[in-house]
């Protein structure tokens, strides 16, 4: 390719180049796409598809050149063009994506993305396909995603064994700010809003603040419509596990003769009941969900700004039958099958139960320099979260949890445009939060009220050489919090802290030929600890054991200073790379990662107290160093013009370096393999698809020892403190074995008039296997979930 | 630097920290007091077993062996307090809270063989259905257990005296066995018939 570049400077210099390719870049139903990038003989000539997906490009020497045409969710398209004496327009038509093997950040949407080289996307059509799950069950799709589940119901993403605190969730650009320390808290995210959602895997947030040690999920909503034309989609949705029906949709359209405006609405309803298992109903475990978001722009080709409102609410139910209290009923509960309290199916959702309400505002703004182009953005989110319990005659309607979390994020870049070759971004963020336990819960706070301010500045650089794409970015953060709370006697008590630390990322892209393209990224990445780590008190539902945070003293209790014990911030170097290779037939994609943190923060087995209510193992917070090593894996054979093959394999392999035991739910490897036929071609129906898919998850072999709760009680009969001479991670119970399931899903397309209408059926572990989830909190309990049919019917119109 | 303005924005807008608000802890229990009165007259043996800390780390402590009349009918009624609260504060008694939600709650009980006479056996932890004699009732008719009534042996015994109380919402019957529900009171006391 050097000598390509050689050859074209030369041709340059020799000839007149002033030959013109331009032309429009359309969807397959002819919409026109908003920057796309064409890029012409791997990055000689790159442009971005302008409002009406046309793009000009000048200055071209005549000869054959290779153009590839890049769209985040739809195939990219490769041809050549011969440029004689004329200029040339062409109409490039793009096909939706279908594998998830093409992952490419468009120039566009780098304000959302950043400057990531190991990434993964969740395509329209694939949230189609996944259409009324949870945000954390849809991401699931992708290899190195795996879930925290509590129940049936409550997902939580982790990216390469990493969740809560150490991954970062980017809601149409803004900080997802929730409650997410808690293992039973999933993100406040309607996945309906979004077009597509961008995974990225490398440890690196230099545009968005700490945290991000694992990965970041962007949530991107489809971009404002700017031609006053009405249209949108209507989606349904049904499933037989938990009756549940799911509607949701949005109308978009622009503002006659105000070429630029833009609005849309949008709402999803989702209601469903007790989910069942193989053999028996998961009582207790129905949804409500009620979101609904309203958004509003105007842009033009060097300017424009948005604003846009959403709102989020779900009411959870918990399987009833987790509600204990000591270690003995933890005993009984896990020898019930099906669980105490299992009745039949209801839509009723009781105590113990969960009401989550957030609300984002966001207003962005972006302005093009003659330089470059400057961007703003700020936010705020409102997150009020109540948990009811289980709890004494008049206090079951008062909830034992009730916090309101409020968030300003601030963001301010300016993106300087070297000579089309190099890239330089600087930015400022800022944020303030506050933390507040409503009053009234008649229990004492799991945790104290607080105050946060962090803010950071950052500089990225990009440079385009040849085949070579590269980076580095350079970050400062800091983190203060104002800490008021009552402890464990409700005595008052109250601190002030700060952090304070380094971020650095570098990366590298290769395009080696036409199929093939490597992607390096090292980064190095740090986390404040949470509020919940340092003060946390009491003992979570269902877990049957007591929890004391960092700050708070071995043998008193008393909460400490942070300068009297030895902390020290969680600090990651994550080293990740893909190598991907694209051919006619033949697709495949390879990320190998390794994840070094230091500090590691977790939860350790320290003994056994005996309180009033009975006897309770503790665990305290405590710092280790951990290994996280893993490969995903995607490919995909084309078998004939029409069917296809394909598998996705996550492994992971963690390790805690200070001998202290494995690390908990830690996600097994994963092994999905589908078949799938499908005829583009219109007969009868359209697009008609047929796909199997095979799941095999295999045990964990590499989780912590296992001491069943009736040995600790027997220990601590006999006064022994079992944790007194070995205190390493240890699990109440076995890890599940090895097991599979069989999906199958068919679906076709019909049009009325301009209205396009897919339908689909599937079945989930169609053939009823009764299984546990490793990485389900709940499989102490109760089965997983059983056979799933699901219908579902989209509109476009 | 023309951001400036707009990173303290949020400073103003947000403000400080909240002043917490001291919660009030009806479910909170750190002791447990059984008061044997003797129906022949005497005084009230009491026994208590504490915890010092709530949800701390700190163990249960108890007074010691209880020590019963051998041959006696004794009343037992049990008190459950919270001394991390002030005694005037209404959350510092939590028996009231457990007799007036009596219908979701149930004393179980389980002792060594042979210190009681009145009730036979060891109690109804392992078995519902053997004999405890109940002395209250809630509003469906059920026994609570707050108060009960005990024979002591003839001759001297030692051993264990074990109280469970069980949160049954929905659950409670005349058979609920004591593995039903949550736990709100697990603690075992020695006694010695003398």
């Amino acid at each position: 390719m050097g000598l390509g570049l050689l050859i074209c400077i030369s041709v340059f210099s020799q000839e007149d180049c002033r030959l013109t390719f331009s032309g429009k870049v359309v969807d397959e139903m002819g919409a026109p796409l908003k920057g796309a990038t064409i890029i012409i003989d791997a990055n000689l000539f790159s442009k971005v598809s302008n409002d009406s997906g046309e793009f000009v490009i000048n200055n071209l020497c005549p000869g054959k050149y290779k153009v590839a045409v890049q769209y985040v969710g739809y195939e990219p398209n490769h041809f050549e063009i011969i440029l004689k004496d004329t200029g040339l327009y062409q109409v490039i038509v793009m096909l939706p994506m279908i594998s998830q093997l093409d992952e490419v950040v468009v120039r566009a949407h780098h304000a959302q993305t950043e400057h990531a080289h190991n990434l993964a996307t969740i395509s329209t059509k694939q949230l189609a396909e996944t259409a009324g799950k949870s945000l954390g069950e849809t991401l699931r799709e992708i290899p190195g995603v795996n879930t925290i589940q509590a129940g049936p119901g409550i997902f939580k993403p982790v990216i390469h064994g990493l969740h809560s605190q150490r991954i970062l969730i980017l809601n149409y650009g803004i900080r997802q700010e929730g409650q997410q320390w808690g293992a039973e808290h999933a993100p406040e995210i309607d996945p309906f809003i979004a077009s597509n959602i961008v995974v990225i895997k490398d440890a690196t947030a230099i545009k968005y603040g700490t945290d991000a040690l694992g990965g970041v999920i962007v949530v991107n909503p489809p971009e404002l419509p700017e031609k006053a034309r009405i249209g949108g989609v209507f989606h349904t949705v049904a499933q037989s596990n938990g009756r549940s029906g799911t509607v949701s949709g949005y109308v978009e359209g622009g503002i006659k003769n105000h070429d630029g405006w833009g609005w849309r609405v949008q709402g999803t309803g989702k209601r469903a009941g007790d989910y069942h298992t193989p053999d028996y109903s998961l009582t207790n475990t129905g949804v409500k969900e009620l979101n609904f978001s309203v958004a509003t722009g105007f842009h033009k080709p060097d300017y424009g700004f948005e604003i846009f409102f959403s709102r989020f609410y779900t009411e959870l139910g918990i399987l009833k039958g987790t509600s204990i209290s000591n270690i003995r009923d933890l005993v009984v509960a896990m020898n019930n099958e099906p669980p105490l309290y299992t009745t039949s199916f209801s839509y009723s959702i009781d105590e113990p139960r969960q009401e989550v309400g957030h609300n984002l505002l966001k207003v962005n703004a972006h302005k093009k320099f003659l330089k470059g182009e400057g961007r703003i953005q700020y936010g705020y989110q409102q997150n009020k979260r109540k948990e009811f319990d289980i709890r004494m005659g008049g206090l079951q309607s008062i909830p034992a949890m009730n916090l309101m979390l409020q968030t300003h994020t601030f963001e301010g870049e300016y993106e300087l445009e070297g000579d089309k070759k190099q890239l330089l971004c600087i930015g400022l963020t800022g944020m303030a939060q506050k933390n507040t336990n409503i009053p009234g819960t008649q229990r004492i706070p799991f945790i104290p009220n607080f105050a946060s301010f962090s803010g950071g500045a950052f500089g990225v650089a990009q440079f385009f050489m040849n085949r070579w794409k590269m980076d580095a970015g350079l970050r400062y953060d800091f983190r203060q919090y104002q800490i008021k709370g009552f402890d464990y006697k409700n005595s008052y008590f109250n601190d002030a802290l700060s952090f304070g630390n380094v971020s650095i990322t570098t990366g590298a892209s290769l395009t080696i030929n036409q199929k093939q393209s490597l992607h390096f990224s090292a980064s190095s990445a740090w986390r404040p600890p949470h509020v919940a780590e340092l003060y946390s008190l009491g003992t979570h539902q269902s877990a049957a054991s007591i929890e004391y945070g960092l700050l708070l003293n071995d043998a008193t209790n008393e909460v400490m200073k942070i300068e009297d014990v030895a902390f020290k911030n969680e600090q990651a170097l994550k080293m990740i790379g893909t190598h991907q290779f694209h051919g006619k037939r033949f697709q495949n994609e390879i990320t190998t990662y390794v994840n070094f943190i230091r500090n590691y923060i977790y939860l350790k087995p320290s003994g056994i107290t005996q309180n009033i209510r009975g006897v309770y193992p503790y665990y305290r917070y405590a710092q280790t160093d951990a290994l996280f090593l893993g490969m995903d894996i995607s490919s995909s054979v084309s078998l004939s013009e029409k069917i296809k093959a394909r598998q996705n394999i996550s492994l992971i392999y963690a390790s805690n370096l200070s001998g202290t035991g494995n690390l908990p739910f830690i996600p097994p490897n994963r092994f999905d393999w589908s078949i799938r036929f499908e005829e583009p071609k219109e007969f009868f129906l359209k697009n008609f698809f047929l796909e199997s898919k095979v799941r095999l998850t295999t045990k964990q072999n590499n989780a912590p020892r296992v001491i069943p709760p009736d040995q600790i009680i027997n220990a601590n009969e006999q006064g022994i403190d079992l944790f007194a001479t070995d205190n390493s991670i240890f699990d109440f119970a076995k890890a599940p074995p090895t097991y599979w399931l069989l999906n199958l899903s068919t679906g076709f397309a019909v049009h009325v008039g301009n209205t396009k209408i897919d339908f689909s059926l599937a079945a989930e572990n169609l053939l009823n296997h009764a299984y546990r989830e490793y990485t389900n909190r709940f499989r102490y309990f109760a089965d997983d979930r059983g056979r799933n049919f699901i219908i579902s019917a989209k509109a476009n119109f | 630097m023309r951001a400036l303005p707009f990173l303290i924005i949020p400073l103003v807008l947000l403000g400080c920290v909240e002043e917490p608000v001291k919660e009030s802890t009806p479910e909170m229990i750190t002791k447990v007091t059984l008061t044997f009165t003797s129906e022949a007259g005497g005084p009230d043996i009491i026994s208590s077993a504490t915890d010092p800390d709530g949800d701390g780390v700190q163990n249960i402590s108890s007074d010691g062996v209880t020590i019963l009349e051998q041959d006696k009918i004794y009343n037992l009624s049990i008190t459950l307090i919270n001394e991390l609260v002030d005694p005037s504060s209404p959350e510092y008694n939590v028996t009231h809270e457990i007799e007036e939600t009596g219908d979701e709650h149930l004393f179980y009980f389980g002792w060594t063989n042979n210190i009681f006479s009145i009730p036979s056996g060891n109690g109804n932890i392992d078995n519902r259905l053997d004999e405890i004699s109940y002395a209250d009732q809630d509003n469906n008719g059920l026994p609570i257990g707050l108060t009960t009534t005990w024979k002591t042996t003839m001759g001297t015994q030692k051993g264990t005296f074990r109280i469970l109380l069980k949160h049954q919402p929905g659950l409670k019957s005349g058979t609920s066995e004591s593995t039903v529900g949550e736990t709100d009171l697990a603690v075992t006391f020695e006694i010695e018939v003398q």
